[in-house]
């Protein structure tokens, strides 16, 4: 009881601290620009709109103290060279987004993408939420609230495709003033495809066929999201020149059907390439043995490719750029 | 269904047609199961695989894909099945089954918890697991139910109750290691796909061994079905041949949940399927039994892989539970007649016979800590904002003025507005239902409130979010209508209401399974959603409750005296002048639209209305007026605790609220399970 006490206590004291370094940041930064308020011309400082799910948003300057609610925005704030103030599940983040797109230890976790802790996101005062209209539906006006906030509905329409991916990327730089530095990230990940094309052809392997998949198991069976056109990694892969071999009957709306191991005969003579995690290898370990699996000509062929585990698949530009580097990797090894 | 017919075995037609329709069942759904699957394989192509296997594709397709899931299927629905009809005999309860005894939620919880804490022992030993976890909740089940003297209808709610602790304590799991158990999820509804051959292989020596044990002993179990004086001047042998039964079915359902998880109703259907064609003897029962049980089971799983979309597999599981519910339905309608009127009279009598505490000081306590408890949570709730940082927003407009009054207020409000609902609609269902076990999820409300949120949750995601509680008033509402209409020939009779709603929670439980395993692409709110929530409610929820507490309670209140003439049976209840039927319709109508109000806010938060009232019975007595207002604040209380340590102990994490009701609650539970049943008698 005295223990629970004292933890509490302890807590308290933490959270007094945190909030205390939360109040100076914002003083240092503000001050920050002040001092430094002619030098980069180019990044606008007044009033910026940007369009979202709900309509319109105008800041009276952009937003500086972003808190992302999932993981692809989170992505896309760091991408423009910013990190929020608050992230949701920083652990599970590590675990499955690319390292590329790093956290700060500066950056507080305000609870799940499911369920965010609205306290918490409150004390980290950010004059900017950009929030997921999958989870965060629901606590929307509560949200903003706190602060402005920013609603992307990513599987709206046709899926997270390519153009959707850039669109919410160029969006989110608005909002932050930097769409500048959004600019030269897309060049710059436009010439990186330029050059990984040249090293496909250079390796003998332009207009490579494919099919891509994220396994994992569910009891002891495989599982496997199979991507489809309509998803940002298969739209990654169409710009280095592959061309994606999955084509299901019906649009899915979130970039992949999910299905067992039998309906990869469709795809046999593909090239494999499967993201799976250290601890549930499905093709390593559990298929290891399995006839149908063994009988697959892209297996027996040796035809399937390993992509690094944390490959986020519903990610913003560094993510594919992560994706482009790992396929490039493996298939011309 | 106890009648004593011949004991002799005679091989008459009816015995002849129920294994030879059996037997013709399971090998068409046996060749349509194999034809069955993603990829397309012709009627032609699974025979010649059959007749000469090829090293081809789908030759392989067909023997180490589709024939391990056919395979387990008919080894999963026999076992599930004889676990079922020994269940029944040694209960002498027809609504025994391993599902409805707890025996395969405890069995998962176990194995849930073992993948968790050791993954490694799990691994090489998931059955010794999964028998503990069945063993105890068999217990538990039985005992608080009343042991040997306990109803049908008792056991069988005993038996649910269990199963929902378990599995709210699974869900607990499933939210806080999510990662860890992410590929438990399908399983936990049941699913039959299989890599290869070795959950077969893992599994059939159990079950084969074991169900040809229980053919040898068929003596033993016919001995059983003797009535008690007969058997009780068997002495020892009978209480030998009971543990012996019950050890037999537990290790049948253990095996199979560490396979292929728990599946549901067929251990209920089939045993009643092959007795209603008279076979009496369980030398000829159990085989007939295993057939039908596993011709069940495949028929449920090629649904299930018939409506098999691109997006998810349909768990075989849910589809069981589809077709099994109905069964339940009709065999409450048309073969209950026995269990009418008898069986539940004295249960009311349930905690302390006479009141201990006087009323006034008692309301005066309950309302000073309610109070303060309210007090308390809005004040140091959240420990993410300091209390210096709150307390000036109350007077300035701006910065974290929305924080206590836009967050931490409204959530509390809704948290006891709801476990005041909650624990009111407890008390009215529980007069109604004359039953100290009936709460609205007992009635099949609460899960069909939280089937309609879940399709607006799931499939419009679209939609605005004030549709919600609409929706859960909608699904609660079709839900009471359906188990009262279909129970009004009964007179509204308390058992047949109660296991209507077992049936009608069951589909509810199965199309949310279903739109789980849909929606399963990010989705962890829904599911959270379903555990019971308080998070994130706002001034809108504090209004939605604020409603129907101020509409209902005071009808509730003014029909109070009618009420409690409920308590009496049906025969004196009617001689005194009331209309029983009418009377009952109005409590339970008053509980479920309470209850519903209570979902839309805070979802589907069990234990409430079973929990509170008791706890006041034990206090004081039955005056309803007085256990609804005590009952009411002890409500309050609880989800208010809930509530705020939810969102303190693991912040930023919040533990949702109903997990945290379920945890605080069960010990609680069990005891007064325990002191209802076994205090009295002594």
């Amino acid at each position: 009881m005295k223990k629970g006490l004292k933890g509490l206590l302890i807590m308290f004291a933490f959270v007094l601290v945190l909030a205390g370094c939360g109040k100076a940041n914002t003083t240092t930064d503000t001050s920050k620009e002040v001092d430094s308020g002619s030098a980069p011309a180019e990044e606008t400082a007044g009033p910026v709109t940007v369009k979202h799910k709900r309509g319109e948003l105008t800041l009276d300057k952009p937003a500086e103290r972003v808190v992302t609610l999932e993981w692809t925005y989170t992505e896309d704030v760091v991408a423009l060279g910013v990190q929020p103030v608050g992230n949701a599940d920083n652990a599970n983040y590590k675990v499955y987004v690319s390292s590329e797109a790093g956290l700060d230890d500066s950056v507080t976790d305000i609870g799940t993408r499911g369920e965010p802790n609205l306290e918490a996101i409150a004390a980290l005062k950010p004059d900017l939420i950009i929030a997921n209209a999958d989870n965060n539906n629901a606590v929307y006006d509560q949200l903003n609230a706190i602060a402005p906030t920013i609603e992307y509905d990513p599987y709206d329409g046709d899926g997270y495709n390519y153009d959707k991916m850039t669109e919410i990327f160029n969006n989110i730089a608005t909002a932050l003033g930097k769409e500048d530095k959004a600019k030269q990230v897309l060049d710059e990940l436009d010439q990186h495809y330029a050059e990984a094309k040249e090293k496909l052809a250079a390796a003998g392997k332009e207009n490579f066929h494919f099919a891509l998949t994220q396994a994992f198991t569910y009891q002891n069976a495989a599982s496997l999201r199979m991507f489809t056109d309509n998803s940002v990694v298969i739209g990654t892969l169409n710009k280095i020149g592959m061309v994606n071999d999955w084509q299901p009957e019906k649009v899915e709306g979130y970039g992949f059907s999910t299905v067992g191991i039998e309906s990869l005969s469709d795809v046999q003579d593909s090239n494999f390439i499967y993201i799976t995690q250290p601890d549930d290898d499905v093709f390593g370990t559990a298929m290891k043995d399995n006839s149908v699996w063994n009988g697959l000509n892209f297996v027996k062929e040796k035809r399937t490719y390993q992509l690094d585990s944390t490959t986020w698949t519903f990610g913003g530009p560094i993510s594919s750029k992560a994706l482009v580097d790992g396929v490039v990797e493996v298939i011309t090894k | 269904m106890s009648s004593v017919q011949a004991t002799r075995p005679a091989m008459n037609w009816r015995t002849i047609s129920i294994y030879g329709g059996g037997l013709s069942a399971l090998i068409v759904l046996f060749f349509v199961s194999l034809c069955y699957g993603e990829a397309a394989i012709s009627l032609h192509t699974v025979w010649d695989a059959l007749t000469g296997r090829q090293n081809t594709l789908e030759h392989n397709m067909i023997w180490d894909l589709r024939m391990p899931r056919t395979v387990i299927g008919i080894i999963a629905g026999g076992a599930l099945a004889v676990a079922g009809a020994l269940l029944q005999t040694i209960t002498r309860n027809p609504l025994a089954a391993s599902d409805t005894l707890g025996i395969n939620a405890g069995a998962y919880f176990i194995v849930v918890l073992g993948t968790i804490l050791f993954p490694g022992l799990l691994s090489q030993s998931p059955f010794l697991f999964a028998v503990l976890g069945g063993l105890v909740a068999a217990f538990a089940a039985y005992f608080m139910g009343g042991g040997r003297r306990s109803s049908p209808v008792r056991l069988a709610l005993s038996g649910m109750i269990v199963s929902m602790v378990l599995g709210s304590f699974t869900s607990a799991l499933h939210i806080f290691f999510s990662m860890e158990t992410q590929g438990l999820f399908l399983w936990g509804s049941g699913t039959l796909v299989q890599n290869d051959w070795s959950g077969v292989a893992y599994a059939w020596p159990w079950v084969i061994g074991i169900t040809i044990l229980a053919l040898i002993l068929s003596r033993q179990w016919d001995m059983l079905e003797l009535d008690e004086s007969t058997a009780s001047s068997l002495g020892q042998k009978v209480g030998l041949a009971r543990a012996g039964g019950l050890m037999i079915a537990v290790l049948l359902a253990a095996v199979i949940v560490s396979v292929i998880g728990p599946i549901g109703f067929v251990g209920l259907v089939a045993p009643h399927l092959v007795r209603l064609s008279g076979v009496r003897s369980n030398r000829l029962l159990l085989p007939g039994v295993f057939i039908w049980g596993a011709a069940l089971l495949v028929g449920a799983d090629v649904l299930a892989k018939m409506v098999h979309n691109s997006s998810m597999e349909l768990p075989t599981g849910a589809v069981m539970a589809i077709i099994g519910a109905p069964w339940l339905i009709w065999l409450v309608l048309t073969r209950m007649k026995a269990a009418n009127g008898s069986g539940m009279s004295t249960s009311m009598s349930t905690g302390a016979p006479s009141r201990r505490f006087a009323f006034g000081p008692m309301a005066v306590l309950f309302t000073v800590i309610t109070v303060a408890l309210i007090l308390l949570s809005t004040m140091f709730g959240g420990m993410r904002i300091p209390l210096g940082d709150l307390l000036p927003s109350l007077f300035q407009s701006d910065g974290l003025f929305s924080a206590l009054v836009q967050l931490r207020i409204p959530r509390t409000l809704v948290a006891a507005g709801a476990g005041a609902a909650l624990a009111i609609s407890g008390v009215l269902i529980q007069m109604a239902v004359r039953n100290p076990l009936a709460d609205a999820s007992i009635v099949g409300v609460s899960s069909g409130a939280g089937l309609g949120a879940m399709m607006v949750i799931i499939l419009f995601p679209g939609l605005p979010v004030y549709l919600l509680p609409i929706a859960a008033i909608v699904g609660a509402a079709i839900a009471a209508v359906v188990v009262f209409s279909l129970s009004w020939k009964k007179g509204l009779n308390p058992s047949a209401v109660v296991l209507l709603g077992i049936a009608m929670s069951a589909i509810a439980g199965a199309g949310i399974q279903i739109l789980i395993v849909r929606g399963a692409v990010y989705g962890s709110s829904g599911y959270i959603w379903l555990t019971g929530s308080t998070y994130a409610r706002t001034w809108d929820q504090v209004k939605t409750i604020g409603i129907f507490l101020l509409i209902l309670v005071p009808v509730a209140w003014w029909l109070a005296r009618r009420f409690e003439l409920l308590v009496f049976d049906d025969n004196s209840a009617s001689g005194l002048g009331l209309s029983v039927r009418r009377t009952r319709l109005l409590a339970m109508t008053t509980g479920v639209l309470l209850a519903a109000g209570a979902v839309a806010c805070v979802g589907t938060v069990g234990f409430i209305g079973l929990i509170a009232p008791h706890m006041v019975r034990l206090l004081t007595g039955h005056k309803l007026r007085r256990s609804m207002f005590l009952s009411a604040l002890a409500g309050a209380v609880m989800l208010v605790l809930a509530d705020t340590i939810g969102r303190t102990v693991m912040a930023p994490t919040e533990i949702p609220s109903g997990i945290l009701i379920a945890i605080i609650g069960t010990p609680y539970f069990l005891y007064l399970m325990y002191r209802s049943n076994w205090r009295k008698s002594v």
